[in-house]
């Protein structure tokens, strides 16, 4: 029997584009537009080398609104198998603990999986919550921060890097993986998958389809209650500039400025 | 037997048109586009001269994302310490517009979606590769080494068309062939907008031109629009001139004109949002390429159809009329099933009775005029002494006009000969 | 203001495997006239210490340097699908 993983995916808005209003303190969308979350372009790529390796099935699901279509056919056009996205209004406004419930819900629907990979965070929030959420809605062991996937015969063997070294951890299956943003390099949509996807499509699964309970979900079921935003302003720099060549006077400035300290002799 | 009808390469102006035309008559048609999201790669320095869409979108003024219609038009020489313009305000085109300035990665957006409306199916974020050939023609694109096929396949790349070019189907383009476009985008709100440039809330200003200020003999245009809330501005560099001078950078013409007494007032206040570059198809008719051929079609900027002469510029028209004549050709093809050289050179035939090309065969040899040292030094020198010393009291007494300009011409460069002569050429090529 | 203020204000999703354009450094070594930079607006090509050097991150995809250099060092292919400048107004 084939490998079953399932990648967890988000639409978010191009971090190259967010521009925050001053007024409001809110994300101003009008300019942006939403790309897929970088990271998990990354956790797609890491699913489809297991499946080069043993031919796995790969499944993408993600929770998010209609517009989040441009991502599902992006994954089927890079080699994903199947796409769900779970959309309905009762999921809006979701934290990250109603959407790891929703994700394990649906995980739990497709039924049969070895391995869930997702991306170590979004940038649009990075928390880094759904991920591990899904691993304990479902009970099932996690790898974080992992910077390489592998399988073999039943496990799957992470590798984290730490301060000061490297962990090779390995796993049993079912297990949940987060990976780190540009741990590999994505591979391309092509034309030929893209136009299949289009004519393919992707599933859309609402609620009853989910078969949560609506108070669970979206809004009503998050616990998070945001008091307060501050906007972090730049500080205004010196502007002053240095001759590199001549180092010393720098140093000078440092030491006098008390950022360096000589050493006892 | 192939998998689509039609494949267009590129989803600006040309290539959504030219899909527009053929999906809605049914035909199977693939758009693909390399930027993700359609428009994001695509700059313009025009105005767009609509009408054209009438026929594939009779609601496009009410739907499509229109900056404002152009009510003001001006045509200036900018010169070190003036400038000399032609200010035409009218309230003629106030019902039934004729122009308007767009943003491209918007407006193209809109047209790649009316496209997947009328029920094409546009697949962006994919680069083709190539061209399929097989036997000396046309069979389909090439991406990742697969090979797509389609019964036709019309190049909609704009003016750096690089399958068109890989595959032989035009040259690559010589210094004179096109001209460098640097644009700026800047914010400013809408009120200081109107007031600044006379405007209404709709209407908008539209300003070609000749920065004939530059040093070192270096010819270039400038252009700044209107917007709603933004003003795009650029220059467009004359490959040509700025090889020969070869120590001017390309940006820093960008930046002159910025700074330039008179339009630095017009941004004041703005702040820069967006710096692009993008090529300005400047070839003349006898550089047009053969825009058909076994199984494929070229149209908008890969064909060269774009036109100048320094106080209109025309190109998104050209690319819509260009796209939907394509497309008709296809579908008259389909009906035969005929793509053959033979079939296609239907798309000659319309396109012979079309501004695109006529406009192009009319005005032969207008580029020579308009990047001449006639139009770009002498001219605006000789207006800036004169106006100077006929507008102006100077303590001195007045003097008869016909010596003011005798004057004056005396003070450029140029002979009195050459002056007569290309001044004579400059009037027939209008 | 500087040219790369200006396109520090622009958005591209670089591609790390594929670099679009490339430049013949043999070519270049010899080149008489460097005219690329002074063509390309966006300040790709540059000397360092006599040497060209040149950079696709910042290319805004105009094709000037294809036209620019007449030595024929510069091969020019488009990005890769969805790689390179994504323009907000264009």
């Amino acid at each position: 029997m084939a490998v079953e993983i399932i990648v967890m995916v988000k639409q978010v808005p191009d971090s190259q584009e967010v521009v925050i209003d001053p007024v409001t303190m809110n994300l101003n969308r009008s300019m942006t537009r939403n790309v897929t979350n970088r990271a998990d372009e990354n956790a797609l790529e890491a699913a489809l080398s297991i499946k080069d390796k043993i031919g796995a099935n790969v499944t993408v699901i993600s929770m998010g609104p209609p517009q989040a279509e441009t991502t599902m056919i992006e994954c089927l056009a890079r080699g994903a198998d199947r796409a769900i996205l779970v959309s309905d209004r009762f999921f809006g406004g979701a934290d990250t603990y109603p959407t790891g419930l929703t994700l394990a819900a649906t995980i739990s629907k497709i039924g049969k999986y070895d391995i869930i990979i997702a991306g170590e965070e979004s940038s649009d929030s990075s928390t880094g919550h759904v991920g591990p959420g899904v691993a304990e809605f479902l009970d099932i062991d996690q790898i974080t921060y992992a910077s390489n996937v592998d399988y073999e015969d039943g496990y799957v063997i992470g590798e984290r890097e730490l301060e000061d070294g490297t962990e090779v951890v390995k796993v049993p299956t079912p297990v949940l993986v987060t990976v780190l943003l540009n741990s590999n390099d994505p591979r391309r949509q092509t034309l030929r998958r893209k136009i299949d996807a289009i004519r393919k499509g992707f599933e859309v699964w609402n609620i009853e389809k989910v078969g949560l309970p609506p108070e669970w979900v979206g809004v009503r079921g998050s616990p998070t209650i945001v008091r307060r935003m501050r906007s972090i302003k730049e500080k205004e720099r010196a502007g002053k500039k240095y001759d590199l060549t001549n180092l010393g006077e720098l140093v000078k400035e440092l030491y006098e400025k008390k950022v360096l300290k000589m050493e006892e002799e | 037997m192939s998998e689509f009808d039609a494949i267009v390469v590129g989803a600006g102006p040309a290539g959504s048109s030219a899909a527009i035309k053929m999906a809605s008559q049914g035909l199977k048609v693939l758009l693909v586009e390399r930027g993700e999201p359609p428009g994001s790669k695509n700059v313009s320095g025009g105005i767009l001269w609509g009408k054209d869409l009438d026929a594939i979108l009779p609601d496009w003024e009410k739907t499509a994302p229109l900056e404002r219609y152009v009510e003001r038009k001006v045509t200036s020489f900018l010169t070190k310490d003036s400038e000399i313009s032609i200010d035409f305000k009218t309230k003629k085109f106030e019902q039934t517009k004729t122009g308007y300035s767009v943003l491209r990665t918007k407006f193209d957006q809109y047209l790649a979606k009316r496209a997947s409306q009328a029920g094409a199916m546009v697949v962006s974020g994919i680069t083709v590769d190539g061209l399929a050939i097989k036997d000396g023609r046309v069979i389909g694109v090439i991406n990742e080494g697969d090979t797509i096929t389609g019964d036709c396949v019309i190049l909609a790349e704009g003016p750096n068309p690089r399958v068109a070019m890989a595959a032989g189907l035009r040259s690559k383009p010589e210094d004179t062939d096109v001209a460098i476009g640097v644009k700026q985008v800047y914010k400013l709100s809408e009120a200081a907008i109107n007031e600044r440039f006379n405007l209404r809330q709709n209407s908008g200003f539209a300003g070609e031109y000749v920065l004939s200020y530059l040093e070192n003999d270096i010819f270039a245009g400038g252009f700044l629009y209107t917007n709603k809330d933004t003003i795009s501005m650029g220059v467009v560099i004359n490959i040509e001139t700025l090889r020969r001078d070869g120590r001017t950078h390309s940006y820093d013409i960008m930046e002159q004109f910025v700074q330039h007494p008179f339009i630095s007032r017009l941004v004041e206040g703005g702040t820069l949002q967006e710096y692009s570059a993008h090529f300005v198809y400047e070839g003349g008719y006898e550089s047009l390429a053969k825009p058909y051929g076994e199984g494929y079609m070229l149209v908008g900027d890969t064909a060269g159809f774009s036109f100048s002469n320094g106080m209109i510029l025309q190109g998104m028209n050209y690319a819509i009329s260009s796209g939907i004549m394509a497309g008709e050709t296809v579908i008259e093809a389909k009906k035969d099933n005929d793509f053959s050289e033979k079939s296609l050179s239907r798309y000659m035939d319309r396109l012979e009775k079309s501004p695109a090309i006529l406009d192009k065969k009319n005005f032969a040899g207008m580029n020579k005029v308009v990047w001449s040292s006639l139009v770009h030094r002498a001219v605006p020198e000789m207006l800036e002494s004169s106006l100077g010393m006929m507008l102006y009291e100077n303590g001195e007494p007045k003097k008869h006009l016909t010596d003011i300009m005798m004057k004056s011409i005396s003070s450029t460069e140029l002979t009195k000969k050459d002056l007569i002569m290309q001044g004579y050429r400059l009037m027939r090529r209008m | 203001m500087e040219v790369e203020e200006k396109l520090a204000l622009l958005n591209y999703k670089t591609d790390p495997e594929y670099a679009h354009i490339t430049v013949n450094p043999k070519i270049c070594e010899t080149c008489p006239d460097h005219f690329c930079t002074f063509a390309c607006p966006a300040k790709c090509y540059t000397l360092i210490e006599g040497k060209l050097n040149f950079k696709y991150e910042d290319c805004v995809e105009c094709g000037t340097c294809d036209v620019a250099c007449s030595h024929g060092s510069v091969a020019w292919t488009n990005p890769k699908g969805g790689h390179g400048i994504k323009y907000k107004f264009g």
